[in-house]
Formats: C-alpha cells, structure tokens, sequence
C-alpha cells in the first residue's frame, strides 16, 4: 500500500514536482533504462550582502543534488541548449569562493571518489540562467550518442588513467621545486640583508644563522628549560624533615588509599549490576 | 568447642533459630529490599550507568581525620589481601554462592521430614542375596550384579542412625547445586561375616537403598527419588532426595548406607589385600596368586570413614571463618577447571581434606582469610610438583602399626593419606588429573603473583571448558571399544578391582601410553571425567559404555611440533627392541648424518599445519597398535578449522609456508635497497608495513604470472590493464613497505616541498632499481611499485621529520609550537608505529607458531561477518596477539583453533566500555605502567573510540581504531561471537564430528534491509568465499612461470571501488557490509536516523527529494532512485538489487 502510496505520488510530480522555496525541481535520470529520478534543485546564484563571491551574481546557476555519475562534461552538455556556458564546476559543499583548480595537481591532489555534488554553472548571458530555471526535463546523463562510463568500464578506464607517466611527474616536481628554491633563496638574501641592520626603532633581529645562534624558539626548547630549573629546585629541597612534611605524606598516603577504595567500589557496584558475580 | 557430628533429628540447634513468628517481618523487609536492589539494577544498566567515572571526592573527604575503623580495615586489606578491589570481589563472590540464611531454614525443616520418613521405613523378613524376588515392581537394584551369584542373606532394617554429614554441615557448600550428605548407618543385624569379600557388602548396600527408594518414592514429599553414583564409583550407588514443588531445585539429599562402625577390620582392607577373589569373579583361581584389590578396599574404607572424616573436617576447619571461605573459593576454582566432578575428581572433601591438612602442618594459619586460603593451597600444590613428587604427604600419620607408604605408591598414582594412615584419599585420582590440578595450580599462582589488575576474574570467574583449554581434544567413541582395549592391554586384575568399569581401568594405562608417544610434543595430557549418571529408581542403572565419551585434551609444546623425528637408540643397544616394540611397524633403522645407525620414526608432514597434526598420527598409531583402537573410534579435533585459511586450491598447508616465502622476498628486497647506489641520500631503514610481513594476511600472496593474452598492454608504461571483455584479472595486493631516508640539510623545511623532493625520490629509486636490478618498477608521487619474483611491493620513501614539519604551528609571537594534525598523525601512524608494530608481530610470530593461524582465522571469521570494514587489520591482529601475550587463566594457544575460539570469546566477554585492552608487546610495560595507563584511560574514556586496544607504543589514543568500530557494529560482533562460540564448541566437542565446520563462518544475512548481488565474474577473490565455489572463471594466470617484463594489474578489485563509490554517496543513508575474501552479496541497512523528513537545507540534499507532507515541505530519501541508482554505479558487477523490507518507506 505504501509503495502505490509512492507511485502515486511519482504521478502526481509530473504536473509539478515540489520543490523547495525559490528553487525550481528538475528531475535527471542516468539513461532511459531508469524508472525512477532524482531531482536537481536550481537557483541563481545569489549571496548575503556584504558576502563576498567569485561567481558573477547574475549569469551562475547554482545546482544542488548533482548524482555521483553526473560529471562536468555531462552538465555542461545538458544545460548548454539553455545559452552559452562559460564554466561548469562540481564540488562537495556549497561554497562561495571559487576553488582554483588549476593549480592542484593531478599526481598530488587526486580526485576523490565523487558522491552527491553541488554545481555552478556559469553562463555567457543572464538568460541561460532563467532558461535553465524552466527546464522540465527528466534530463538524461548517459545517452546513445553520449554514453557516460559506469560500472566496470568506469573502473578500468581509471585504472589506465592512474597509470602515472613518470616523465610527466618529473617535470612537474622539477617545476616545482626550482620556484621554491628560488622563493627560499629569496627569503635568505632578505635575511642576510636584513642582519644586523636595526629597525626604524634601534631593533635588531637576531636569527639562528647569525654569528651568535640563540636558541630556537620552539615550544619544545622552553620546556626543556623549564623542567631543567624545576629539576634544579627539587634536588635542593628535603624530604620528610620537618615533622609536618611527615605527617602530611601519610595523610597523601591515606588519601590515595581513600580514593583507590572509593574507584574499587565503583567497580564493584557495576559488576554487580552486570551479574559479574555468578560464577557459572 | 568443635562441631561434632550432629545426629539429624537433633540437627537445627533450636536457639540459632527462632521460630516462624517473626517470619512474616523478615519477609516483608526482604521483599522491600529486593524492590530497591532491583531498581538499582535497573539504573545501572542504564548506557550512561554502566559507565565507570573517575572518582571525584572533596578534599575534606580525602583528608579527614581517620578513625580507628577505617585504619583497622585498610590495614587488614593490606595484610590479608592484594588490594582493595580484591577483598571487595572475594566477599562479593562469597556472598553469590553461600547459602542465605533463609534457605537454611528451609532445608532444615526438609531435613527434619527426611529424617522421620526414613526412621519409618518397614523392615523385610530375611532372604538370600540372590534371592530378589522379595523386592516389589517399579525397583531395580541400583548396582550391575556380575557375577550374580553370591553368598550371604539380607533383610531391611530402618537405618541405626541417620547423620548429615560433608559441606552443608561443614558450612562449605556452595550454591547453585546445594547437596546435602546423610549417612545411614545398616544396622549390624544385616551383615555377616566376611561381608567385605566379594561385593557382599556392596550388593547388601545397593538392596537396601533399593528398598528404601521404593518406600520414599510413594511419599508426596519427594519431588523427585532417584538414584546416582556416590563420586562416579559404580560400586557405590546412592539415593537422590529432592522435595516437591517449587523447593524442587532448593536442595538434593544425597543417601549413603555405611556400615556400622568397626565392622571391618582395618588390616584386611590394606592395598596389598585382595578381597574380590579370582575364583568368584572370573570363574577360575590363578595360579600365580590373588592379585590386590586396592580401589575396592579404599571403597570399603570410605564407607567406614565417612563419620570420623567429618569429625576430623570440623575439628580441622573448626569455626575459623577464613578456612570455610577458603575452601568455599577453591571449590569454585576447580569448578571452573571442571576438575571436580566424576571418579577421580578433585571434589569439595578432598580440597576440605588438604586445608584440614595444612593446618595441620602449619602451612596455614586458623585466622587468615580465604584469599590467603587459597594462595597458600594453590602455592602448595603448584610446589608440589617442583620437587616432583606426586604423593602429598604425609606426616599426620598418628595410629601404629602404618603399612609401608611404600605399598600405597605401588598401587596408586597420588597418595594423600588421611589421619588413619589406612586410606588413600586420592585413590581414584589418576596422575594426569593430578598433573592438571598442579599445571592449574602453577598457573594461578604466577597470575596471583603478577598482580594482575583483573586477576580474581581470571581465576575465579572465568570457566576454563575442555575446549577451549586444550590445544587439541581427542574424543574416544564409542566406550565399548575400551573393553577390548583392557583385554590388549591385559588390564584384567584392574577389572576385577573396579568391578568391571573399563572406563576408569583403561584411562591409567592408556594416558600414561600416549604420554609416552607424544613425549616432545607434549606439555600436558588431561582426559575428562565420565559424567555421573542419574537415573529413576525403576530403570537399570546406565551401562559403563552408555558414560558418554572419553575426551582427552593435549596441551601442546611448541618448540617440540617442528620436529618429523622421533629418534630411537641405536641398533645395536638393548633399548632398541624396546623402542620398536613401542612404535611397531612404525621404528625404521636409519642411518644418520653423523654416521650413528639408530631405531627412528619419521612421520610425513611437509606443512607446519600437518606438523602441528603429527600428534594425530601418534595417537591413531598408538591406540591401535596397543590397545586396539581402531581409527575409526579416535576422533581427533585439532585441524578442522584449517579449511577456512587454506587458499584455493591448497589442501596440504595453513599458508605459513607461502607467507614465509613472501617475507623471505621482502628481505631479499630490502637488502637490495639497503646497497642500492646512485641515491643522493642514504637508505637509513627498511620497514614492513604489511599484513603479510608480519604473517596475519588471511590468504598469502602467491607469485604472479599473468597470462599477456588476457589483459591490454599499456606498451610505454611496461603495464597491464584490464579488459572489459574478459573476466576480472586475479587480484594483486601490493606488499607495502616503508624505506626511511637519512637526514639531511638539504630536505626543504616545507611540508608541500617535501613531498615533491620525497616524489623525486621514488621516481629515482625506480630508476635505479630498473638499472642495477633488471627489476620491473612503477612510480607515483607517494609510492614506487616493484615487481620481484612474482611479488609486487609497494615502497614508500619517508623522511623522518615530516611529522614534524606537519605539526609546526607558528603562533603570532613566532614561537613555534608543535600540534597534532590529521595529516601529522596519519604520516606518523603510517611510517613510524605501523613499522614498529609489523615488527613487533613478527617478532611474536617467532616465539608463537601459532600466531598466525590464530590472527588469520580471527580475520578471517569478522569479514565473513560483513563487518571487515568497521576493523582495521591491524586492531583486530592486537586482538589476536593478546590472546598470546595474556593468555591468563590458559596458557598460549598453540593450535589455531584454540587460539580462535578465545579469540570469539575474548571479543564476547570483554567490557570494552570500562576497559583498555592493553597488549603489552615485547613485555615493554610494567605494572605500575598499566595501571597508570588504566586511570589515564578512565578520565579520557569520553573522548576515546569505543574499542580501545592500547601498547607500549600507542599509551593514550588507540591508533588503530580511531576511524572505527562503531558502538554498532561492535555491539553486533559481539553478539555474533556470543553465538558462534557455543555452537562452534559444541561441534567441536561432538564425538561424531563437528559436521560443518563452516557453520558460524556464514554470516546472517536476513538483517539488511537492501541485498546488492554481485555476478561471479567480476569478483577477483571469488575462490577465496567461505563457500568456495566449484569452479569460478579464468583469472589470466599462468601456471608456468613466464616472462615478467610488465607490471601487472595491481590492487583492481572492482567490489571494493564499486563499495567507495557506495560510501562516497550514500554513506549519509547506509551502512554498507561485504566480506572482501570473496563476497558475493553487499548487505545494505538503512541508518534510521536519515528516514525522519527533515526540513529542507541546502547543505544536505544528497540523494533526497523534496515532498509535501501535511501541507509542508519536508526532504525524505529518493529510495527508489538510489535503489537504481545501486546498479547504475556496478554496472556489469551488479546482478540484482533486493529490497528486502519496506523500512524505508517513510
């Protein structure tokens, strides 16, 4: 009964599916094959006043509930009958900055596994974004002359795509590692330059490279330095002296035995109460 | 004043107890009482209860003035105790099993009836004994009377006193069977002379009890009458009495008839006298003379005794409170054991006997406690056999003229003569039930010493079954095979001592036989004790073949299984013959390396697990050869689970072999790297980091061939794919190690940096690998791929401070302080103590061989339960490894079974929530350590995972099960090894075989909500299934060994893609379970929690829709999408998608 509950309800969508407050629902399905579909939530994408946003207010649709199969390429093809679009871009969360993408590397930022998405989709002009909001849909992802890779097919062309090309790698390390050194090489001229040389106000700086290295300022160094003093004033005191520092040692004492009785009680009460007692 | 015996009629000392006036009162009170303890129950069973908390007391709590009260009772615990926690426990487990006051009343007045009913009993007029024909239908004489013929007549007479007798008089019993001795002392009108001769005494004993069990069966205040052997002695019937309605199970009244007192004379019942005659029994006299009969006189003897034994218990035990609590503890201790129950068991009056003892030699003291108590009876018997003696005393000898103790150590095993000098208190025990209860003993004691934070529950509470206590058991079946084995053996004056028992005849002979054979093999023999029978007073009494099975338990020595050889004399000395008399056709000549021409017998086993099953061929050999068994009534389990970690195709070996090979490849490799020029830095180590390395992969790793023609090349990177026409390519798991680098000035101080210089390096050491090696290798950012001999390795270059460099926090001041990071602990947990505990495993592997077995069946068994991916490997090996590291109350497994069915109930009874499992790995952490760490753990405990496994390495977070179990999913293993262990126990122990052994290794599927099918063809690991299948498809290997020019497919096993990609999207919705060795169904169960609509929220749409409810919007999951979803993502390894309930309807 429940389930013709549900069917009906499915009917009913196809007049208007509900969708929720100033978004429009567009229903998207992986092939023909798929009875059921999910719902695409659209919008355009606005922010808070005073928000800060690298995505141009009026012309970016903003997709929620994008399905794991559904990639960029995929989007973009649906949404482009709508107008001209610039960029396509997925991501986890909603989030307002845009992720520079270009600069995360293939070797050392891989893709993770892709769930339910959100997606900002730019358009040229401001109409694809109101064209895109009266879609009826249900859109399909894998079609005939555009088959998307799942399953099996999927796995195995990422396993050739995980295949590295070590010449590739190389390159990118080396292009890499000769901004860094030359960032670093940099910094150490500034340092140099700046040793010795007091500040507007008669400061000056003292580094580890100088002539005179100081200690480095590390939480572990001051540690170091503290336990050695504390060391220090243990050794000069006595123990068990004056007739005070004995009593109030064995009044420690009981004290722990106190609090031991007071836990193996504890202890106790909760075995009991788990029947821990019965032996058989 | 002593406790004498009391006569029964006068037994409830009218002043102690005051008449029912006030019982109404006490009961009201104690029902009030229980309401209250009840209630408290209830709230400590509450989650939030049955948590410990640290202790908060006020500072004026903890340091007020003591009073004298207080010191006294923390002194005393001081002295008389180990501590605190264990006085508490021992008066807890005290007052579980005394007897409440209440009860005693009961009994008492049940006692008082008895007492009356029995003085009632009609006399009978005089027949013959073999005239029965007197005795009235709806009885049988409780005894087997072989031969039947004998002399003497009988006639009934009421019972001259009635006395109570053992524990309950003693104030010793404990609960839960409470039993209560009486003995009836015969008349001396029924007997005649020389009624100790011939079973008279025992056939007069059996009739009169018959005739009494007739009478008070007609009596309505009987539940139940029936009859039962007194200790398992056939001889020595006695009658069951237990009242009617619901005091049924309060209490049993156990009848002795005994003889009046100095009826037998003392000198004809020494164990050199014979007193069943060869002419009687067997039909002819022997020439050579009468042989002794010392069983049946000591039967005799125990008759006669049973009142001045008592008298001497009370005197002994006295009203020192600490002696009854003592022997109250250690009548459960052997309880536990099972050493105290059948013919030669360790009971309640033999231990009753040795503290009276002791006392009596001042090895203890009348005031101390029952902790002490046991201690010292436990240190007695763990010395005892120290010094190697079996014989327990005795210088408590009073009476003259003592017969030679020599006399006694002819005829029995254990001597432990009572004050008499005349009984052997231990005559039934044999020398390996003695071994057992010193082997126990020694054990105990090293616990008691260790001063083990859990030792009272170790010692006392934990039940120390067969099973689950020996390495391998063998099961003799059916008994009547040991008739014929007392006849090869020649056993037949044995027979005619006992009385025709077989059973209790043959086990001296038999055990003391197999002891022989097993040698080297053998750390300790224990057989079980035949159970004693009950039966109704109008059916025969139960055949010596109908006492069950025989089980024999073998505690293996390690050190000794890696040997084929037993080595003989040699051929020329006169031991030889012996040597081959004993191994018969087995013993061979053979000709040794050093020239020496010897007797030997070589047993075939290639495999360490066929090694480990040698003892197996011993014993089948043995018994057949000696004793003539055949094979086919020895049924040994030992190897029966090896089944489960054999690889396809593998029946001769467990994998050890294989593994071996592996580890030897890795330290081939790692040589390689150590010398390895052409670096720009040194190799400063090179670390394991992977199951196999330290033998705990379920299924080792074979050498890989792969067939060309399977697979599509990726010609310029010398690699292998897969092809989507064909079948998934056998699946390669990469072997991961970590190769540390030096330390240099040259690293860069950044984090992103460094990993481009560590990039670097894998790219170079590939390169030079290729070239100075000629080996196959494959390089990314974080890791080089290295195919050598069939093996694929996955190295890691690390750089020891990176951890470092992760966890640098500058603080606004520019102070550099150092924070945990995920990444920093991740980089940590990976390079630095995932190598520590690989070695440290492998390491434990070396000293226990059976390690391996152990962690891989344990592996084994949780994945087949689709909970593989709430336990990291490693977590679940700390598991295994404390099975060997603390095996307390047991010893070290040394089979894989034994080791497993631990492990499922170590998992079943551990409180995870209050405890650490602390493995103390190498022995690294001292005692005071642990218990530091133990109260680090209580104030943490809020903020720890649920499952906390801690090491020397790891003191306060638990690594290896930060990401997991959940509450859940640790509840529900813990259910399942709750239910697997008594059923996997009760195969195993079954004489007729354990049937299928893969019962509890089939996981129960009919709790998911949703089953995703998955097809055969694309699961690589499909022969590895519980149930392997008969045939699976072509994985493109080679058997011959071919070309190895490209890297093959590694690490592509498209379940567990297809099982990330479920996670990834669903992971909001579903707790997903496969079992990764070949699992061909994903159980799905829907998380509750998300089913509840919930308002609509941008952040979280995944996968739902919006419907309207009610007139409102509200997000409910789009299941039927998802569900289509489910096959859209395993296109081509999905078969079928089940919704199996209409849970998620919302």
């Amino acid at each position: 009964m429940v389930a013709r509950r549900r069917r009906r309800a499915a009917r009913d969508g196809e007049d208007a599916v509900p969708s929720p407050p100033g978004y429009s629902a567009l229903p998207v399905k992986f092939s023909e094959q798929q009875r059921a579909s999910h719902y695409l939530y659209l919008r355009q994408h606005r922010v808070r006043e005073g928000a800060q946003s690298t995505w141009p207010q009026k012309r970016t649709l903003f997709v929620l509930n994008v399905p794991p199969y559904c990639t960029e390429e995929c989007l973009m093809r649906l949404l482009s009958p709508c107008g001209t679009i610039r960029s396509v871009e997925l991501q986890r969360k909603p989030e307002l900055a845009e992720n520079r993408k270009e600069n995360k590397s293939k070797y050392f930022h891989p893709k993770p596994v892709p769930g339910f998405q959100v997606a900002y989709v730019v358009f040229q002009k401001p109409g694809g974004v109101a064209a895109a909001l009266t879609l009826k849909g249900p859109l399909l992802i894998s079609t005939e002359s555009h088959p998307v890779k799942s399953g099996i097919h999927k796995w195995i062309s990422d396993y050739a795509d995980s295949v590295p090309d070590p010449e590739a790698l190389r390159v990118e390390v080396d292009t890499f590692m000769e901004a860094y050194d030359q960032k670093i090489a940099e910094e150490e001229n500034r340092a140099k330059e700046e040793e010795g040389v007091p500040d507007e106000e008669g400061w000056v700086k003292v580094t580890r490279r100088g002539r005179r290295p100081v200690l480095p300022r590390t939480e572990a160094a001051s540690l170091r330095v503290m336990e050695k003093e504390k060391r220090k004033r243990a050794r000069k005191e006595l123990l068990n002296f004056y007739a005070w520092q004995h009593r109030e040692t064995k009044m420690e004492h009981l004290a722990q035995l106190r609090k031991k009785f007071e836990e193996d009680k504890q202890r106790i009460e909760l075995m009991r109460a788990q029947r821990k007692f019965r032996p058989y | 004043g002593t406790m004498g015996p009391a006569p029964a009629g006068k037994q409830p000392s009218g002043a102690a107890r005051e008449p029912e006036v006030i019982e109404p009162a006490l009961e009201d009170s104690g029902k009030e009482k229980k309401k209250v303890s009840l209630k408290k129950r209830a709230r400590a069973e509450s989650p939030a209860e049955s948590l410990l908390q640290p202790v908060k007391l006020s500072r004026e709590e903890l340091y007020k003035e003591p009073t004298n009260e207080e010191l006294n009772r923390l002194r005393e615990t001081e002295i008389l105790f180990h501590s605190s926690l264990l006085r508490l426990q021992v008066e807890e487990l005290l007052k579980e099993v005394r007897l409440s006051e209440k009860k005693k009343d009961r009994i008492d007045t049940f006692l008082r009836e008895v007492n009356q009913r029995i003085k009632r009993v009609p006399p009978t007029p005089e027949t013959v004994l073999t005239d029965q024909s007197w005795l009235p239908a709806g009885v049988q004489v409780p005894l087997h009377q072989v031969p039947y013929t004998v002399k003497g007549s009988f006639r009934f007479l009421p019972p001259s006193q009635v006395t109570i007798i053992g524990s309950y008089l003693l104030g010793t019993c404990i609960r839960p069977d409470i039993n209560v001795d009486v003995a009836l002392t015969m008349p001396r009108e029924i007997f005649q002379d020389k009624d100790g001769l011939n079973q008279r005494y025992f056939r007069k004993r059996a009739l009169y009890l018959a005739h009494l069990a007739h009478f008070l069966a007609k009596d309505p205040l009987f539940g139940s009458v029936r009859f039962s052997y007194t200790n398992g002695c056939h001889l020595k019937p006695l009658l069951l009495l237990r009242p009617c309605g619901k005091d049924e199970h309060l209490v049993t009244v156990r009848l002795h008839p005994c003889p009046p007192l100095d009826y037998f004379r003392p000198c004809r019942l020494l164990p050199t006298k014979n007193n069943v005659r060869s002419a009687w029994y067997r039909g002819q006299s022997l020439p050579e003379g009468e042989p002794p009969t010392p069983h049946y006189n000591t039967w005799l003897l125990q008759d006669s005794a049973l009142e001045s034994h008592v008298q001497m218990l009370s005197t002994g035990l006295g009203s020192a409170q600490g002696l009854k609590d003592g022997v109250a503890l250690l009548k459960v201790w052997l309880r536990q054991r099972e050493l105290d129950k059948g013919l030669g068991g360790f009971n309640g009056f033999l231990i009753s006997m040795l503290v009276t003892f002791l006392v009596s030699t001042r090895k203890i003291h009348t005031t101390m406690s029952g902790y002490q108590v046991l201690r010292s009876v436990l240190q007695f018997l763990g010395e005892a056999a120290r010094l190697g003696k079996v014989s327990l005393n005795s210088d408590w000898l009073l009476c003259t003229p003592q017969p030679a103790l020599a006399d006694f150590h002819q005829v029995f095993p254990v001597v432990f003569l009572d004050s008499s000098g005349l009984l052997n208190l231990c005559a039934d025990v044999t020398a390996s039930t003695y071994h057992q209860v010193q082997h126990e003993a020694q054990l105990s004691m090293a616990l008691l010493d260790s001063k083990a934070d859990d030792a009272f529950q170790l010692l006392l509470m934990t039940p120390k079954p067969m099973i689950r206590a020996f390495d391998h058991v063998v099961h003799l079946h059916p008994l009547s095979r040991l008739q014929a084995a007392c006849h090869r053996l020649k056993l037949w004056a044995e027979l005619q001592d006992s009385g025709g028992d077989y059973v209790s005849a043959a086990l001296g002979p038999l055990t003391t036989l197999l002891e022989q054979g097993l040698r080297s093999r053998l750390h300790l023999l224990a057989h079980s004790r035949p159970p004693v029978p009950e039966w109704d007073i109008n059916q025969d009494p139960p055949k010596h073949k109908d006492s069950g099975t025989l089980t024999l338990g073998l505690l293996l020595r390690p050190e000794g299984l890696t040997s084929v050889l037993e080595l003989g004399p040699e051929a020329d000395q006169p031991e030889a013959a012996d040597f081959r008399q004993f191994w018969g056709s087995r013993s061979e000549l053979r000709r040794f390396q050093d020239g020496a021409i010897r007797e030997a017998v070589v047993w075939e086993a290639a495999s360490m697990s066929q090694k480990r099953l040698i003892p197996h061929q011993v014993v089948t050999h043995l018994l057949a050869l000696h004793a003539d068994i055949p094979e086919s009534c020895v049924h040994y389990v030992g190897g029966f689970l090896g089944a489960l970690i054999q690889s396809p195709k593998e029946t001769s070996s467990t994998g050890e072999e294989a593994l071996a090979k592996a580890v030897h490849c890795y330290d081939d490799l790692s040589r390689l790297l150590w010398r390895l020029e052409g670096l720009p830095l040194t190799v400063s180590a090179v670390q394991g980091t992977h199951p196999v390395l330290r033998y705990t992969e379920v299924f080792p790793p074979v050498p890989v061939r792969p067939a060309y023609s399977f697979y599509s090349h990726l010609q310029e990177r010398a690699s292998l794919l897969p092809r989507p026409d064909k079948p998934c390519p056998a699946y390669v798991e990469p072997i991961t190690m970590v190769c540390h680098l030096e330390g240099s000035g040259q690293w860069p101080q950044d984090a992103e940096a460094v990993r481009r210089v560590r990039a670097a390096f894998q790219l170079r050491l590939a390169e030079v690998l290729a070239q100075q090696h000629k080996l196959q290798c494959r390089a990314t950012a974080t890791h080089t791929d290295v195919l050598k001999d069939g093996f694929v390795f996955r190295v890691r270059v690390a750089y020891q401070k990176e951890p470092q460099i992760l966890r640098e926090v500058r603080s606004p001041e520019g102070m550099i302080s150092l924070r945990d990071t995920p990444a920093s602990l991740h980089l940590e947990r990976d390079t630095k103590l995932l190598p520590l505990l690989t070695s440290a495993l492998h390491g434990l592997q070396q000293q226990h061989p059976a390690f391996s077995g152990v962690a891989r069946l344990a592996k084994r068994w949780v994945r087949a339960q689709l909970l593989g991916e709430g336990f990291t490997d490693e977590s679940l090996d700390l598991v295994s490894a404390a099975l060997f590291l603390h095996p307390e109350p047991f010893t070290p497994p040394s089979s894989p079974q034994v080791g497993f069915l631990r492990f499922l109930s170590l998992v079943s009874t551990f409180d995870w929530k209050n405890n650490p499992l602390i493995v103390n790995l190498n022995g690294e952490l001292t005692a005071e350590e642990q218990v530091e760490i133990r109260s680090g753990f209580l104030a943490a405990r809020t903020r720890l995972p649920v499952m906390v496994i801690l090491t020397p390495q790891d003191r306060k977070s638990s690594v290896w099960t930060q990401d997991g179990p959940s509450a859940q999913i640790l509840q529900q293993l813990v259910i399942l090894a709750a239910e697997a262990l008594p059923i996997l126990e009760k195969q195993l122990m079954d004489p007729r075989g354990p049937g299928d052994i893969r019962t509890v290794f089939r996981p129960p599927l009919d709790m998911y909500d949703v089953l995703i099918r998955l097809t055969p063809r694309h699961i690589p690991r499909h022969r590895q299934a519980v149930d392997p299948p008969a045939a699976s498809f072509c994985r493109g290997l080679l058997s011959e060994p071919g070309p190895s020019s490209l890297m093959p497919v590694v690490g592509y096993d498209p379940p567990q893609l297809y099982l990330a990609q479920l996670r990834e999207a669903f992971g909001d919705l579903a707790l997903f379970f496969y079992d990764q060795y070949g699992g061909d169904v994903i159980g799905v169960l829907w998380k509750p929690t998300s089913f509840q609509p919930q308002p609509f929220k941008a952040s979280c749409t995944k996968g739902h829709m919006v419907v309207s409810q009610g007139g409102e919007l509200v997000m409910v999951p789009n299941v039927e999408a998802i569900l289509e979803d489910f096959a859209v993502l395993g296109e081509g390894l999905v078969q079928a998608v089940e919704a199996r309930s209409e849970k998620w309807t919302v």
